[in-house]
C-alpha cells in the first residue's frame, strides 16, 4: 500500500548493508566518563540491554533469563502462546511466542503483563475463614478450612437437600480442574446445580452450534482470517477485544471487504469497508432480511442446502415476510446498505462471518446467532478455507468449559438425559452410573434466582466475581445476603464476592499450576507451573483433591493424581465425540506441536505426518487428510457433513421479539455495555493490578454519548453525568463522542458499577443475560 | 448473613467422620503444599531456542535498510492506518526494557472528531520523537543529554543527570519522566542497544499489525517542513491544517522539530480533537522553586531598592543576601540528584537553567562584596547582576514555549514581584518613598498582568480549549479560593498597609513586618498558581 503521508520529507538514503548499518550505529566512539560528564554508571546500567539468549534477543540484564518456556495465555480466547523467562524455574519476564501458529510472535497488553498480577499484595496466601462473632474474615489452615466447608455444605445438604448447594465456575481455571471439578460436585458431591460465566459469554453459541451442527463445534481456524475475501463481523469489536486475530484480518492479502454490524462506530467499524450502524437489538430482523434478498436474488448455494443441511424451505418461506422495506425501517438503515450487504456476501469467494458478544448477550441470541450460521449454510461459506459462522470465544478456556465442565452437558460435549451417555461417562470413571444424576443443572440465572427464594443456601464460587459481573447486580447484595454458606475460591481477597464470603479458599493463578486450555479454533494450548504459589495457595486441582478427600469420597477419584492424570481421562472421555483427542498423547506432545486442535483422534498411524491417505469415515477424520504444512491449522465441515444424525445442518429461525424493556419518555436512551480497552479484562480482578495496564485505560467509569445528545442535555464533554435505570442510578464521566449511536449511549463492562443498571432479561434457549440493552436516562450533574 | 456458628467440635487432625483420618489428610495437604512449590516447567519442558535467530531481528523489515548519511538520523514512524488501539507497544516497551512498575516510555491516546457527520476516531501511538532540535538537551544544565551524531537518537545520561526536571518542562511531548524513588529522568533511547545488533525496537516488535517502524529521515527537510510554524504558539491554530502537518491536536512541532511521522492513506477531518482536550488538570506543584524564586526575587528587589537609594544600608544588604542565600539552597530541595548539581553551568551554551545558576552565582559574589565595601557602585553592580538573573529565572520559563509562561506575562510577574517585595522589605528598613512607590507600583502592575489571564476565560464561539482556556479555568474554578486568596495578600500587604503607613506616618515595625508577610504570601502563592495552573502541552491523550 503506499502511503501518502502529510510529511513530504522522502529520503533517499544510501543503500548499504544492515551490516553497515550496526557498524554505523556503534561506530560512534565508546564514551569515557570524564570529571565533568558521566556516560556510564550505576544508574545508567539499570537499564542495560544484554543478549537474552534463546531466541529473545536484547533483554535487561537483570531479567536475563537461564531458561525459557512456553505457556498459553490465561486472558482470552485468543489462546497466544508466550514465551516465559525464567531464572531458576522461576518467571521473571516474558515475550509473545515467534513460532506460534496463533499469535506469530504477538500479544496484546494483558498479555505482556500476564505475570505481574500474581505478585499483587492482596493475594490470598491462606484460608481465610469469617469469625461469626466479629464478623471479620480471619486466616486459618487448610484443615479447619476443609472440615467446615465439608461441614457446612453436608449439613445443608442434608437438611435441604442436593440441591440447596450450588457451584458458580468459570472459564479461567484449566480443562482438567474443570472437568475435576464438575465430577467432584456432581459424582462424588452429589450436587446437581452447577454453572459458570461461560454462560455470560459462550451459552448462546454453545447451544447455537449444537442445534444447528448437532455439536458445539465452531468450524473455523484463524488463518480463516486471512483466507477470506469478505469478513462479516457482528457484534464484534476485534480490534480491542481480539486484538491479536484483527492482526490476522490485516494480514490478509486479498484486499477483503469488512463488513462491520454494530450499533457503534467502534476500532473495528471505522476499519470497515461498510459498516452497518444498526439499530440496538434489530440485528436478528437485519440478518433475516439479508439472508431473504441472498434467496429473493438467488444467491445461494443450492447444490450445499441439498447435500448439506435441513429445513432450507421452511426457513426460506419464513423470511419471505422480512422485505428490505420492513427491515430498512427497523433496523435504522438504508434498503441500499442492505443491498450492498447482500451483493457483497453473494460476490464473495470465501465469505466468512464473525460474531461475539454482541449476538451472544441478547434476548434472542440463539436465534440471532443462528441467523448467521444460515447465511453461511444457506451461501455454502462452510467447510472452505476463508468461511464459516464462525463464534469468536471470550475466555481463555470457554470452549473446555462447554465440552469438559460437566455443568450444562455432562463431560465430553454429552447429555445428561442420556442413560447411554451416562453409562458411558460411569464406565471411562469407574463409578456407578446412579452417581451421575439424570437431571440437568440450573443455569446461571436460576442458581440467582433459588438463592434469592431461599432454595439454594449454599454457594461455591471459583475464579469468578459475580456481584461485580452478573446482570442486574445492584440487587445481587441482597441476595447473596441470604446464603447460608458463601464459599469463594480465587486467587484474591479483595473482589466484590470475596469480600462477603465466608470462607476464602487460597487458589494458585495462571502460572502457577499445569493444565491445558482450549482456545477459539478448538485448539489444546499447555499452561506451564512457572511460578509459585504465595503462602498456602493452592491449584484449583489441588483443592479439589482435598475436598474429595473430607468429603470422604476421593475413592472415586483415585486416577485424578494430576492434572496429566487428568488429562489422560479427558482423553478417553472425549473418544468417539466429535472433540476426540484420543491422538494427543500427552502435554509435551502438545507442548512440542505448538497447541493441537480438535478433532485429533487416535487413527491406525498415530502420528499424523503420514494421515494423507487415510480413508475417511467421520467428519472429523476428514477433517484431518490435510498435508503435514496445513495441518496446524485446521476448520471442520470440509465434506460438507455435520454431526447431527442425518449428518446435515440444519436451519433454525424465530419470528424476532420486542426487548422487555425498551425505551420510553422517562428512560430515552439504550444502554449498551462491552469492553472499554484491550488491557482490561472482564471485571478488572487481574489487569487492575499492573501499574502499567492502568496507564492504558480510565480509571474511573466513563460513558460515551453522542454529541447531539450531548448537546441537547447540555452535557459537556468530560463533565460529570448521571445514568438512571429502573434499578439503579450511578454517576460517571461523559465522553461525548461521534462514534456512539444517537440515543445510545455505551459504559464499558470493567467498572463495577456498570451492573447496576442492566436488566435481568435472558435468551430462552441458552439463558444468556442480554447485557446489550436496557433503557435508561442520562443528565447532566451540576458541577 | 445468616452463617452460624464454626462447627462445633473444630478437633483438627483427629476427625473421623466420612473416611478421612487424621493422618492421611494432613499428609494430604502437606504433599500438595509441598508439590504447589515445585517448579518443574523446566526440566519437563524447555527447549533450547539457542540456535534460533534473535526474536527482534525478525522484525528487520521495519528496521532502515541503511544508516543515516549525514544530515539524516533515525526516525519513528507510525502507520496510522494499522494502529488498531491494542496498545502493545507500551506494555512491550515496559517489559522488553525493564521499566519500572508505573513507568512508560510509549503511550498511547486518541483523536475524536468533534462532528457527527464525521464519526471518526484515531488511535495515536507516541514516544519520543527524537527532535531535530530537542527541547530537552537544549534545556539541560549539566548535559545530561546526547543527541548521537551517527544516529541522532536523544540519549538521556542516567549517570549524569541531577533530576532538575527541567527537561520535563521544555520537552513538549511528556517524554522524560521523573522518577523520584531515582531522583533522576529516564526517557525512550529508541533501543539503540538493540538497534545496534540488528534488532528492532521493542515498540517495533510488538506491535501485531506493523504500525511502527524505525525509518531515516533528513534533517533539514523536518526543519522546512515545520519552518513555517515557527511563529505559532502551542496549540494555537490546533486545527488549523498547518498543525496537521506532524498530527492534529499536538504541540506546535516547529518548537522542537520532531522527527517522529504519522502518515495515513486517509484524509483525516480537520476537526479531529484529542479525547482528553477537555480534560482540564493541574500541573505539578513545585514548592522549592516557588519559594526559590520568590525569596530570589525578594533578595534583587531589597538589592536594587538599595542601589536606588544610595547603598549604604548594610542591613539591607544583609537582608538581601540571607534571603537570597536562603532561596538558592531551598532551590537545591528541588533537585533528585543535588550532590552532582556542581555541574550546572555545563549548559551555559542553550541552557538558561545553566545561566541562571551563573548570574545567581554572579549576583551572591557582587552582593557579598557590597555588604563588605557598601560603595554605591558596588551597589549598581550587585543590582545589575541581580537583574541579570531574574531575567534568567523568567528565560527559564519563557523559554519552554508554554503559553502561560510567555515572556510579557512571565517578565511582567518575576520584575513586579522583584519590585514589590524590595519595596515591602525596604519600606521596614526605613526607606519610605521609594520604598513605597515601589511597592504601590509594583502590586498594582503585577494584578493588573495576572488578570489578564481572565481575559481566557469564556470563548463562545470556539468549544476547542486552548492552553489558557484551561489555565483560566482552573484558577477560575478549582483554585478560585487560592486565587482570591493571592489577590487578598496583595491587596492587604501592597497597597493597604503600606498605604496606612504612609498616610498616618506612622510606620511601625509591626505595620511593616505584616506588610512585607502578606506581600510574601501572596507572592508565593502566585507562584504556586504560576506552576499549577499552567497547562503543559501533549500529544493527544486518553480520558484518565
Amino acid at each position: 500500500m503506499k502511503k501518502t503521508s502529510p510529511v513530504a520529507a522522502d529520503v533517499s538514503p544510501r543503500q548499504i548493508s544492515s551490516n553497515e548499518v550496526s557498524r554505523a550505529l556503534t561506530s560512534a566512539p565508546t564514551k569515557e566518563n570524564s570529571l565533568l560528564r558521566e556516560w556510564h554508571g550505576p544508574l545508567s546500567a539499570e537499564l542495560t540491554l544484554h543478549p537474552g539468549n534463546f531466541g529473545l534477543g536484547k533483554v535487561p540484564a537483570r531479567l536475563r533469563p537461564d531458561a525459557t518456556t512456553r505457556s498459553v495465555c490465561g486472558f482470552c480466547s485468543t489462546g497466544c502462546s508466550l514465551d516465559v523467562h525464567l531464572q531458576s524455574g522461576q518467571a521473571v519476564n516474558l515475550t509473545p511466542t515467534v513460532d506460534y501458529p496463533v499469535n506469530l510472535g504477538m500479544a496484546c497488553p494483558k498479555g505482556w503483563e500476564a505475570l505481574t498480577c500474581l505478585a499483587a499484595p492482596d493475594r490470598a496466601t491462606m484460608p481465610l475463614l469469617r469469625n461469626p462473632k466479629t464478623g471479620k474474615l480471619e486466616p486459618t489452615d487448610w484443615d479447619e478450612a476443609m472440615q467446615v466447608f465439608t461441614l457446612k455444605f453436608k449439613a445443608l445438604m442434608d437438611q435441604h437437600g442436593p440441591e440447596s448447594v450450588a457451584v458458580l465456575s468459570t472459564g479461567q481455571i484449566c480443562t482438567e480442574e474443570m472437568a475435576f471439578l464438575g465430577a467432584l460436585f456432581k459424582f462424588g458431591m452429589g450436587g446437581l446445580h452447577a454453572d459458570s460465566n461461560t454462560r455470560q459469554c459462550m451459552a448462546t453459541s454453545h447451544v447455537a452450534y449444537k442445534q444447528s451442527f448437532g455439536f458445539d463445534a465452531p468450524p473455523y481456524t484463524y488463518a480463516d482470517f486471512e483466507e477470506s475475501d469478505v469478513l462479516v463481523f457482528i457484534g464484534s469489536n476485534l480490534c480491542i477485544a481480539h486484538p491479536i486475530m484483527w492482526q490476522r484480518v490485516l494480514r490478509n492479502k486479498k484486499n477483503p471487504a469488512v463488513i462491520v454490524v454494530d450499533p457503534r462506530k467502534t476500532e473495528t467499524a471505522l476499519n470497515a469497508t461498510q459498516h452497518l450502524a444498526l439499530r440496538p437489538k434489530s440485528d436478528l430482523t437485519l440478518l433475516y432480511g439479508i439472508a431473504n434478498l441472498l434467496a429473493q436474488n438467488g444467491w445461494v448455494d443450492h447444490g450445499f442446502i441439498k447435500r448439506s443441511t435441513t429445513n432450507y424451505e421452511a426457513f426460506i418461506e419464513f423470511i419471505r415476510q422480512f422485505t428490505p422495506d420492513k427491515v430498512a425501517a427497523e433496523t435504522g438503515l438504508t434498503v441500499g446498505e442492505l443491498y450492498r450487504f447482500a451483493e457483497t456476501i453473494h460476490q464473495g469467494k470465501a465469505v466468512s462471518f464473525w460474531w461475539t458478544m454482541g449476538v451472544n448477550q441478547s434476548h434472542e441470541s440463539t436465534r440471532t446467532a443462528q441467523a448467521i450460521i444460515n447465511l453461511a449454510l444457506m451461501t455454502g461459506n462452510i467447510g472452505r478455507p476463508g468461511t464459516g459462522a464462525n463464534s469468536i470465544t471470550g475466555q481463555c478456556n470457554a470452549m473446555g468449559s462447554r465440552l469438559f465442565a460437566n455443568a450444562t452437558s455432562l463431560l465430553g460435549g454429552r447429555d445428561f438425559l442420556k442413560a447411554e451417555h451416562r453409562e458411558h461417562v460411569a464406565k471411562v470413571l469407574h463409578i456407578e452410573p446412579s452417581r451421575i444424576p439424570a437431571k440437568n443443572s440450573l443455569a446461571y440465572d436460576q442458581i440467582i434466582q433459588g438463592i434469592a427464594d431461599g432454595k439454594i443456601k449454599g454457594l461455591w464460587v471459583i475464579a469468578t466475581n459475580s456481584i461485580h459481573s452478573w446482570i442486574d447486580s445492584a440487587k445481587l447484595d441482597s441476595v447473596f445476603d441470604k446464603l447460608e454458606f458463601l464459599v469463594v475460591q480465587d486467587m484474591f481477597t479483595t473482589t466484590d464476592t470475596a469480600k462477603r464470603a465466608h470462607l476464602i479458599l487460597p487458589a494458585a493463578g495462571w502460572g502457577e499450576k499445569e493444565g491445558t486450555f482450549i482456545n477459539s479454533e478448538r485448539r489444546f494450548g499447555h499452561v506451564k507451573k512457572v511460578s509459585r504459589a504465595p503462602g498456602q495457595a493452592l491449584s484449583d486441582f489441588s483443592i479439589f483433591r482435598l475436598v474429595a478427600e473430607y468429603w470422604g469420597c476421593a475413592d472415586m477419584f483415585t486416577q485424578w493424581t494430576s492434572p496429566q492424570a487428568a488429562f489422560q481421562i479427558i482423553k478417553k472421555l472425549s473418544s468417539g465425540q466429535p472433540c476426540d483427542i484420543t491422538g494427543i498423547e500427552d502435554y509435551r506432545h502438545l507442548d512440542a506441536e505448538g497447541g493441537i486442535q480438535w478433532p485429533f483422534p487416535e487413527l491406525r498411524s498415530a502420528k499424523f505426518g503420514v494421515r494423507n491417505g487415510e480413508s475417511a469415515s467421520t467428519p472429523q477424520d476428514s477433517a484431518l487428510r490435510t498435508p503435514h504444512s496445513a495441518f496446524k491449522e485446521r476448520r471442520l465441515f470440509a465434506d460438507g457433513k455435520f454431526f447431527l444424525p442425518d449428518g446435515k445442518a440444519y436451519f433454525y429461525f424465530d419470528a424476532p421479539r420486542s426487548v422487555s424493556e425498551p425505551t420510553d419518555k422517562d428512560f430515552p436512551f439504550v444502554l449498551l455495555t462491552g469492553r472499554g480497552t484491550s488491557a482490561q479484562w472482564h471485571t478488572n480482578t487481574r489487569t487492575g493490578k499492573s501499574a502499567v495496564l492502568r496507564t492504558l485505560y480510565p480509571a474511573e467509569p466513563y460513558l460515551e454519548i453522542h454529541p447531539n445528545d450531548a448537546t441537547r442535555l447540555r452535557i459537556e464533554p468530560n463533565s460529570r453525568v448521571a445514568i438512571i435505570s429502573r434499578r439503579a442510578r450511578i454517576e460517571v464521566t461523559a465522553i461525548v463522542t461521534p462514534t456512539a449511536q444517537l440515543g445510545a449511549v455505551f459504559i464499558p463492562m470493567h467498572y463495577d458499577v456498570t451492573n447496576q443498571l442492566t436488566k435481568a432479561e435472558f435468551d430462552p434457549h441458552s439463558r444468556q443475560p442480554s447485557y446489550k440493552y436496557c433503557a435508561v436516562r442520562v443528565e447532566a450533574i451540576k458541577a | 448473613m445468616t452463617f452460624d456458628e464454626k462447627p462445633a467440635t473444630p478437633t483438627p487432625r483427629s476427625r473421623s467422620a466420612n473416611g478421612v483420618k487424621a493422618g492421611e489428610a494432613s499428609t494430604l495437604i502437606d504433599a500438595l503444599l509441598a508439590e504447589q512449590r515445585q517448579l518443574t516447567a523446566v526440566e519437563e519442558f524447555s527447549r533450547s531456542h539457542d540456535a534460533h535467530e534473535a526474536r527482534g531481528q525478525r522484525y528487520k523489515k521495519l528496521l532502515p535498510a541503511s544508516a543515516p548519511a549525514p544530515g539524516q538520523q533515525y526516525a519513528f514512524e507510525v502507520d496510522l492506518d494499522k494502529c488498531s488501539g491494542c496498545k502493545a507497544c507500551v506494555t512491550a516497551c515496559h517489559s522488553l526494557n525493564g521499566l519500572d512498575d508505573d513507568e512508560t516510555w510509549r503511550s498511547v491516546g486518541q483523536l475524536i472528531s468533534g462532528d457527527w457527520r464525521t464519526p471518526a476516531k484515531q488511535v495515536v501511538t507516541t514516544a519520543c520523537h527524537h527532535c531535530v532540535d530537542p527541547g530537552c538537551l537544549n534545556g539541560c544544565p549539566v548535559l545530561a543529554y546526547d543527541k548521537d551524531p551517527v544516529t541522532g537518537i536523544v540519549k538521556h545520561l542516567d549517570d549524569q543527570c541531577i533530576g532538575c526536571q527541567y527537561c520535563v518542562m521544555k520537552c513538549p511531548y511528556e517524554v522524560p519522566q521523573y522518577l523520584p524513588k531515582r531522583g533522576i529522568v529516564r526517557k525512550c533511547d529508541m533501543c539503540s542497544a538493540r538497534l545496534a545488533a540488528g534488532e528492532a525496537p521493542a515498540c517495533v516488535q510488538a506491535c501485531p499489525n506493523e504500525a511502527i517502524k524505525i525509518t531515516v529521515v533528513d534533517q533539514s527537510r523536518v526543519r522546512g517542513k515545520y519552518r513555517q510554524l515557527a511563529t505559532l504558539n502551542f496549540r494555537s491554530s490546533t486545527n488549523s491544517p498547518a498543525t496537521n502537518l506532524f498530527l492534529p491536536d499536538s504541540p506546535n512541532p516547529a518548537i522542537t522539530l520532531p522527527t517522529t511521522r504519522y502518515v495515513t492513506t486517509r484524509t483525516l477531518p480537520a476537526d479531529l480533537e484529542a479525547e482528553d482536550a477537555h480534560d482540564v488538570q493541574p500541573s505539578k506543584a513545585h514548592v522549592p522553586l516557588t519559594f526559590l524564586l520568590v525569596l530570589s526575587q525578594l533578595g534583587v528587589g531589597l538589592t536594587l531598592l538599595s542601589a536606588l537609594a544610595d547603598g549604604r544600608s548594610r542591613m539591607i544588604a544583609i537582608a538581601a543576601l540571607v534571603a537570597t542565600l536562603i532561596a538558592v539552597n531551598l532551590g537545591t530541595l528541588h533537585l533528585g540528584q543535588p550532590l552532582k548539581a556542581w555541574r550546572g553551568f555545563l549548559g551555559w551554551r542553550k541552557s538558561w537553567f545553566s545561566r541562571e545558576l551563573i548570574a545567581f552565582g554572579a549576583f551572591i559574589g557582587a552582593l557579598s562584596l557590597h555588604v563588605v565595601i557598601l560603595h554605591p557602585l558596588s551597589a549598581i553592580l550587585a543590582a545589575c547582576t541581580g537583574l541579570a538573573a531574574v531575567f534568567c529565572s523568567a528565560m527559564i520559563y519563557v523559554d519552554t514555549r508554554r503559553p502561560f509562561w510567555n515572556a510579557p506575562m512571565t517578565f511582567g510577574k518575576f520584575f513586579s514581584t522583584t519590585l514589590l517585595l524590595g519595596g515591602a522589605g525596604a519600606l521596614g528598613f526605613g526607606e519610605s518613598t521609594t520604598a513605597l512607590v515601589a511597592v504601590l507600583a509594583g502590586t498594582a502592575t503585577k494584578l493588573a498582568f495576572e488578570n489578564r489571564i481572565f481575559r481566557f476565560l469564556v470563548d463562545e464561539q470556539d468549544p476547542h480549549l486552548t492552553a489558557l482556556n484551561k489555565t483560566a479555568l482552573l484558577l477560575n474554578d478549582r483554585f478560585a479560593f487560592t486565587s482570591r486568596a493571592r489577590v487578598f495578600c496583595a491587596l492587604i500587604g501592597g497597597i493597604v498597609l503600606p498605604l496606612i503607613a504612609a498616610l498616618t506616618n506612622h510606620s511601625t515595625i509591626l505595620l511593616t513586618v505584616a506588610a512585607l508577610t502578606f506581600c510574601l504570601a501572596g507572592e508565593l502563592i502566585e507562584r504556586h498558581l504560576f506552576f499549577v495552573a499552567e497547562v503543559a502541552p501533549k500529544m493527544p491523550g486518553g480520558v484518565a
